[in-house]
């Protein structure tokens, strides 16, 4: 049995697409789907699922096999619609045709060239898309087929029809990895995790050109759905767990150090598996945090001290383990690690716990991952991964565990030093301000897509517009990196300021990471874009505050700068003095 | 076996059971394209766990070409 949240019925999501009402969700994203087929019903299903994530979803859909033309043609229905994102969606028949069902018509080097070849069409193909369009490509790369007419042979011949798909395969994949706009969907992967025998039937492809049976396409639909999410930032960035029967199987409390299981016999194993699963997401990037009832003395001895425990006390960013509500807990959790409720992901084997959490905090993903079937933690985790996809995985994810560690440690020094100013004084902030390049422009985008809490404008940016920005004149995109006794935080400040004219500048965007909230260090990057005014002889700069339900850290900001609000913009007069942060080094 | 055959269509076309007859088909039925037509076979053969060969499929035109040929299975 596959283990997977069961999919609904294709027929179910057609109905529920026509009773899809126009909300006016704050997500918005515009959808073409570029078929070389047919793939009826995926359309629906998609907007079905944004609905359900209060995305507000409008598609386009190619004509059937239409998508040479529509890319080629400057004119063409699909640049008219001017996607945000486009699937194209096409398999080894449209590339292949009748060789894929007699490939040793060919000689070994004329296999060669005509994979050859056909990557250099793909590849120019899908570039055309993003260069006349303002929209993300996701591609879909080839299945492999299981048969091949030489049967045993086939993994002893040269550059056999499998190599010809797989080397297909690789060279687009090497062809389109740097260019950012463009990402590969791993169709052949979808097809070996269903089977190629269920994907794919012959009535339905016969019937009606159908080469994705319909009982795959909301499935298709739902790995799709993460890039939608993570185009739009809409991103999960932590696991809560539960411990007893969660992370290991027993409960401490009854069956004691000693008696619960992990590892060594079969259960063990299970709980094994699945903390190392969560470890390989932990060093990517995804928070894990502990929410439990236990004696703390009980629970943090086996995780200090049980030696089969893969997940160890440093891989937790934040603990709970007491006799507390749970639903306290996770909102002590969102505020000690800064981040929304609706970023975090609860797990718990207990289906009290989950309905309580889940009816008290919808807005966090709450999964039950019930003791008697604990063989089955880890495939449910690999199937909810779409949830943490993001579009690069930048080194600031990669060392953000580190970073929440020293945040720790920053929470236990400020309690030391009880007093707030001396503990600013003491942390030797230093920030360093730099403008957009290569390294940063990543980064920069993905804050603008995550950042919700400390940020004016709340304005969202791809990487190419960021880019963009970087390369006009008329504009100044910079970031802060910021560093202190404990640690680098990283870059985790950004702004983007237009020069209006030669005496006013507007800051389109100010935004800090929740990392480094309630430090001082706004302060200094605005002070630092104030002196740059200065001495570029600006009389003015100014600024808005755009409120969103999340922004409302940000709301004083402008005002306790010394800004006045004049019509929607809060105006700075460059000749007026203003105090700079004194507990800080800006560079 | 009638019953839950409508029950499907009306789902599956979105439209009222009342307003199905053996004579409905794809000129009565606005939603009752090839497509739909094709989701329709899907969740029949689901629901009575039957199997129509692809000639079959293409002979029924009408919701009593569907009823003759389950009646013919189920025998």
């Amino acid at each position: 049995m596959m283990i997977m949240p069961d999919e609904e019925k294709l027929s179910s999501y057609l109905n529920k697409s026509k009773l899809i009402s126009n909300a006016n969700y704050e997500k918005k994203i515009r959808m073409a789907i570029l078929g070389g087929f047919t793939l009826n019903g995926l359309e629906e299903t998609m907007r079905v699922k944004c609905d359900e994530k209060k995305i507000q979803c409008t598609t386009y859909v190619s004509g059937y096999n239409q998508y040479n033309q529509e890319i080629l043609d400057e004119k063409s229905q699909l640049y008219k619609f001017s996607p945000d994102i486009a699937f194209l969606i096409i398999d080894s028949r449209n590339i292949f045709g009748e060789l894929l069902l007699n490939p040793y018509s060919l000689s070994v080097e004329e296999r060669k060239q005509f994979v050859q070849n056909k990557s250099d069409e793909i590849i120019n193909l899908v570039k055309t898309l993003v260069k006349k369009s303002n929209s993300k490509l996701i591609l879909s790369n080839f299945s492999i087929p299981s048969y091949s007419p030489i049967g045993i042979n086939e993994t002893k011949e040269e550059f056999g029809l499998h190599d010809m798909v797989r080397n297909l395969n690789q060279n687009i994949k090497i062809g389109l990895r740097s260019e950012p706009e463009i990402f590969i969907y791993d169709l052949n992967s979808f097809v070996s995790k269903f089977g190629e025998n269920n994907v794919f039937n012959y009535k339905q492809f016969f019937y009606g050109d159908i080469r994705i049976s319909l009982d795959y396409i909301p499935y298709l639909a739902e790995e799709l759905m993460g890039y939608v999410t993570a185009v739009l930032g809409l991103i999960k960035k932590c696991i809560v767990l539960d411990l007893d029967n969660t992370l290991w199987g027993g409960i401490v409390g009854e069956d004691g150090f000693e008696g619960i299981k992990l590892g060594n016999d079969p259960i063990g194993r299970a709980y094994a598996e699945f903390q190392y699963n969560l470890l390989a997401l932990n060093q990517r990037g995804i928070l894990l945090a502990i929410n439990s009832k236990n004696n703390f003395d009980d629970a943090i001895q086996i995780i200090k001290e049980h030696p089969n425990m893969i997940l160890k006390e440093d891989n937790f960013a934040c603990v709970r383990i007491n006799w507390n509500d749970k639903v306290g807990n996770m909102k002590e959790i969102s505020d000690e690690l800064n981040i929304g409720l609706d970023s975090m992901v609860f797990v718990d084997d207990d289906p009290v716990n989950i309905e309580y959490v889940r009816s008290n905090i919808p807005e966090v993903v709450s999964i039950q991952m019930p003791a008697d079937n604990c063989h089955n933690n880890s495939s449910h985790l690999k199937s909810i991964a779409s949830l943490f996809h993001v579009l690069k995985i930048t080194d600031e994810d990669k060392a953000r565990n580190k970073m929440y560690l020293e945040q720790k440690k920053r929470t236990e020094f400020k309690t030391q030093v009880g007093n707030l100013e001396d503990f600013l004084k003491q942390l030797n902030i230093s920030v360093s301000i730099k403008i957009a390049d290569d390294f940063t422009i990543p980064r920069i985008s993905q804050l603008t897509l995550k950042t919700n809490q400390f940020n004016l404008t709340t304005r969202r940016y791809q990487e190419a517009d960021i880019r963009k920005f970087s390369q006009d004149s008329k504009k100044i995109v910079g970031c802060a990196q910021i560093i202190d006794k404990f640690g680098d935080n990283g870059i985790t400040g950004a702004y983007i300021v237009n020069k209006d004219n030669e005496q006013q500048w507007t800051i389109d965007t100010f935004l800090l990471s929740c990392r480094v909230i309630g430090r001082g260090v706004e302060y200094g990057i605005l002070s630092h874009i104030i002196e740059k005014a200065r001495r570029d002889g600006i009389s003015q700069v100014r600024g808005e505050y755009i409120k969103t339900e999340k922004n409302q850290p940000a709301e004083n900001f402008f005002v306790d700068f010394g800004f006045k609000k004049e019509g929607g913009f809060w105006i700075f007069n460059t000749k007026d003095q203003f105090k700079k942060p004194e507990h800080l080094v800006i560079s | 076996m009638t019953k839950t055959l409508f029950e499907i269509i009306s789902r599956v076309m979105n439209i009222p059971t009342e307003k199905i007859s053996d004579s409905s088909g794809p000129d009565s039925i606005p939603e009752w394209d090839s497509f739909n037509m094709f989701v329709l076979l899907d969740e029949i053969e689901k629901e009575f766990d039957v199997k129509f060969s692809l000639e079959e499929t293409l002979e029924i035109k009408t919701v009593g070409d569907f009823r003759k040929k389950l009646e013919g299975k189920n025998k």
